[in-house]
């Protein structure tokens, strides 16, 4: 009787056409917009990737390479790249990809009616100018910036700023409104229905820019999916019970989820370390929290392991470094952090003339991130050693606004992905004066900082991040303790999936026939 | 009557002044930034510039007031920082999702609870009253998100006779759209019995007690008369009133419910609304929660004359 009850409700859903080539992937929150790197967030630049491309874009390990382009030649004097486009790219309206596609899409983007995210960073407020674009033939882009910059690419190649993506004229309608993404990535957009899902298809003449393995975004990209539907489903209670009986087939999970979901013999669950970096960062203008001493007695206070343990569910490993593990820059230096020593951390307190004066740890209840679970961990470590921490919990948006004004002695707090170690120091290293969120206020380190944006090669730079490693162990203004780590939950009908950057890339993704 | 509700419509009218005023006031006292918060950590001098004056927000807030003030006398309600749609469509669509899960699970719980409130009350003290009052207090203390995940546990999960998340709309899929809003419903309805349930026993215990019961039931008139002709009709007006100011109130508010079955309500919307600081849209959806708040004791307030011609006459 249940089963004939259950097959009649499910009538509706077996009906619909190619359901086994339909994948529904659940997502905490609604897109945005469908304009890419205009009206943004994360989870609408997740959804603009698989749309569309830039001329470069971030291999597996974060390093810039070309992705649209085919190569990119950069002259003597550092201010000229030229760049070389595949041959054979299409859109998705099936127009071939050519340098005046190129030079329209960039164009766009430096109106300033187009309101795109990154204009400041190319438009020479934030020091980077490009002066000029040229497209001398079909196949070939020149720009021009105003001084040489290691970080050109890679500011090119950011999620956030949608990879500067080249999308087709016709992505916009006649009065020049924004329509939708007509991009070359290997799905097509499908449809947005706001509040509820969006969905896309696959691109059957799509030209992956490499064969073989996936590699961030410029490795083998084919969609080997038909259709993918985006569902919003913000309870993680519901994320399981969708995961469970089927309706849903891929999600991000907590971390707390995922010895549970591990259980289930229908469920894979895949787990990868990303460039986020949970801190806890400190005031250094706080009467108090400037004295270095007591900082470094903090830092002596934590036992990394164990905070990792607790914060990440055993997923994450302790890392003290601003640059995240798996970047090519994270060496033998690197992995030299903050060591558990808690008599040195009493003497450090003694020696900083501490009396029991109260810490107050800003945190916030987000399931997404560690920061109460951290900051209740680090809370009963300091109180080991007689620091009188206690926890203050905010909303999100409130706990921003006091990291922006600089207003708090200590909190728990995540940065979002930087790939380059450069911009990963100048998230949170700059003049309090001017901007007072900045963490770490040391003329000394912004010199380096500012070197290591301009030099290319990899060994100088390699020197200039060890130096800043050391002194920022040294100084504590902040104490990175872990990267994120992604747990993702998948039917096993799925295949090839692989978790990057919080980045739910569905491409290489195949379904069981 | 029409002199009654057009004095009702012109008292209302201050009433959403007053909320317009209040929320644009209080939403900014509260710390954070709606620019900021889109920008995250990303955020630059020169890109919070950017984004600020694209949203109005470097503008005063007597000169954001009024600019808003006079677009609502537009019936303009703006438009949403995070998705740029115009809030009074935006709302309206939201709206009628939460309505038809509201509506539904409130007509089926009054038509459930009234009578078994007045037969626990008729029934005072027996096995029969003690079973419907213990019902009605354990479904009232089960908070909504808790039964709402048992539903789906048993229904969508163990029995696999219903969705477990998602919305299709009744418009656009009339059976899909009816199976996905079955355990909401069924979380709601469960929920308001209990309310309703105890509202309408008291009421009725109330009214069981007074001579003119007592007098009709000396004339020899059958239980049935008293209890639905003579005790029935007095009792409802508060039961009536209370069901008034549940639909009211969850109109406005069942984003709990919203979240755990994934139902883009007007609940939703809100808390969304209010952690990412939208604030046209949290201006408008108070706005409209109130309207509908006052709209929804009016039509209650002119329904009264049929259960009590006392009110018509005064």
């Amino acid at each position: 009787m249940n089963r004939l009850f259950a097959s009649f409700c499910l009538l509706p859903l077996l009906a619909s056409p190619a359901l086994a080539q339909s994948v529904t992937v659940a997502v905490a929150a609604d897109v945005r917009s469908i304009n890419p790197g205009v009206n943004r967030d994360d989870n609408t630049d997740d959804f603009a990737l698989q749309l569309v491309e830039g001329l470069v874009g971030y291999d597996e390990g974060g390093t810039v390479t070309p992705l649209l382009a085919e190569k990119v030649d950069v002259s003597g004097d550092g201010k000229t790249y030229t760049f070389v486009l595949r041959q054979g790219v299409k859109f998705h309206n099936g127009a071939d990809l050519t340098s005046a596609d190129v030079l329209w899409s960039w164009n766009r983007y430096m109106d300033p009616k187009t309101d795109w995210r990154c204009l400041s960073e190319f438009d020479g407020r934030n020091g980077l100018k490009v002066e000029a674009v040229e497209a001398p033939d079909a196949r070939t882009v020149v720009m021009k910036i105003n001084q040489p910059n290691a970080l050109f690419l890679d500011s090119l190649a950011r999620t956030d700023c949608a990879m500067a993506a080249v999308t087709h004229k016709d992505s916009v309608k006649p009065d020049g409104s924004w329509d939708k993404p007509i991009g070359t990535g290997p799905f097509r957009f499908v449809e947005w229905k706001r509040g509820e899902y969006f969905s896309m298809s696959a691109f059957d003449a799509y030209k992956s820019p490499k064969d073989g393995k996936v590699d961030g975004y410029v490795g083998s990209k084919r969609p080997l999916i038909k259709d993918v539907k985006f569902l919003i489903v913000k309870d993680p209670a519901t994320v399981k019970a969708g995961l469970t009986s089927g309706a849903i087939d891929l999600s991000e999970i907590l971390p707390s989820d995922v010895e549970e979901i591990r259980k289930n013999p229908k469920l894979a669950v895949v787990t990868a370390s990303t460039a986020t970096r949970h801190v806890f960062l400190i005031q250094t203008r706080d009467p108090l929290m400037g004295n270095a001493k007591l900082r470094q007695a903090i830092a002596a206070s934590l036992e990394m392991p164990e905070l990792v343990a607790a914060a990440s569910n055993n997923l994450g490993t302790p890392n003290n470094s601003p640059i995240y593990s798996r970047s090519a820059y994270h060496g033998s230096v690197q992995k030299q952090g903050f060591k558990f020593d808690p008599a040195l951390a009493k003497k450090l307190l003694a020696e900083a003339g501490y009396k029991g004066e109260k810490i107050s740890i800003l945190a916030n209840k987000r399931p997404t991130v560690p920061s109460f679970n951290a900051a209740v961990v680090a809370q009963a470590m300091m109180q080991a050693v007689g620091i009188n921490a206690e926890i203050e919990v905010l909303d999100w948006a409130t706990q921003l606004d006091r990291y922006n004004k600089g207003n708090y002695q200590m909190q728990s707090f995540s940065f979002s992905a930087r790939f380059d170690p450069a911009l990963g120091f100048e998230q949170f290293a700059g003049p309090k004066d001017k901007q007072p969120r900045k963490v770490w206020d040391n003329p000394e380190a912004q010199v380096l900082i500012d070197r290591s944006m301009v030099i290319a090669d990899k060994a100088e730079r390699q020197k200039l991040f060890d130096e800043l490693h050391r002194r920022v162990i040294n100084e504590v203004p902040l104490i990175n303790y872990y990267n994120g780590v992604d747990a993702v939950a998948h039917s096993k009908r799925l295949s090839g999936f692989q978790p990057w950057q919080s980045k739910l890339r569905m491409w290489e993704v195949a379904v069981a026939p | 009557m029409l002199r009654f509700a057009l004095n009702r419509v012109a008292m209302a009218l201050p009433t959403l002044l007053i909320v317009a005023v209040t929320v644009f006031i209080l939403i900014r006292l509260i710390p954070g930034d709606p620019a900021a918060l889109m920008l995250g950590d990303l955020a630059t001098p020169a890109s919070l510039a950017d984004l600020r004056a694209r949203l109005g927000l470097d503008k005063g807030i007597l000169v954001q007031f009024g600019i808003w003030i006079g677009n609502l006398f537009r019936g303009d309600l703006g438009q949403s920082i995070n998705t740029q749609e115009a809030v009074l469509p935006l709302v309206l669509s939201r709206f009628w999702i939460s309505a038809q899960v509201v509506l539904v699970a409130v007509l089926f719980a009054s038509l459930v609870a009234v009578p078994a409130g007045v037969i626990a009350a008729w029934k005072q003290d027996s096995l029969l009253d003690l079973g419907l009052v213990a019902i009605a207090t354990l479904l009232l203390s089960i908070p909504t998100f808790w039964l709402g995940l048992l539903l789906l546990l048993f229904f969508g999960l163990k029995l696999a006779w219903l969705p477990v998340v998602g919305y299709v709309s009744i418009g656009n899929d009339p059976w899909g759209g009816i199976l996905y809003l079955v355990m909401p419903i069924l979380t709601l309805f469960l929920h308001e019995i209990g309310v309703i349930l105890r509202m309408a026993r008291a009421s009725t215990l109330e009214v069981l007690r007074l001579d003119y019961i007592t007098h009709a039931r000396a004339k020899g008139l059958s239980e049935g008369a008293v209890l639905w002709r003579h005790a029935f009709k007095n009792a409802f007006g508060p039961t009536w009133t209370l069901i008034g100011l549940v639909l009211g109130n969850l109109l406005g508010g069942i984003a709990v419910v919203e979240t755990v079955f994934t139902i883009p309500g007007l609940g939703r919307l809100l808390v969304d609304a209010i952690f990412a600081r939208d604030y046209p849209v949290i201006q408008g959806c108070m706005l409209f929660v109130a309207f509908t708040y006052v709209l929804v004791n009016l039509i209650i307030d002119l329904c009264y004359p049929i259960f009590d011609p006392r009110v018509a006459a005064e």
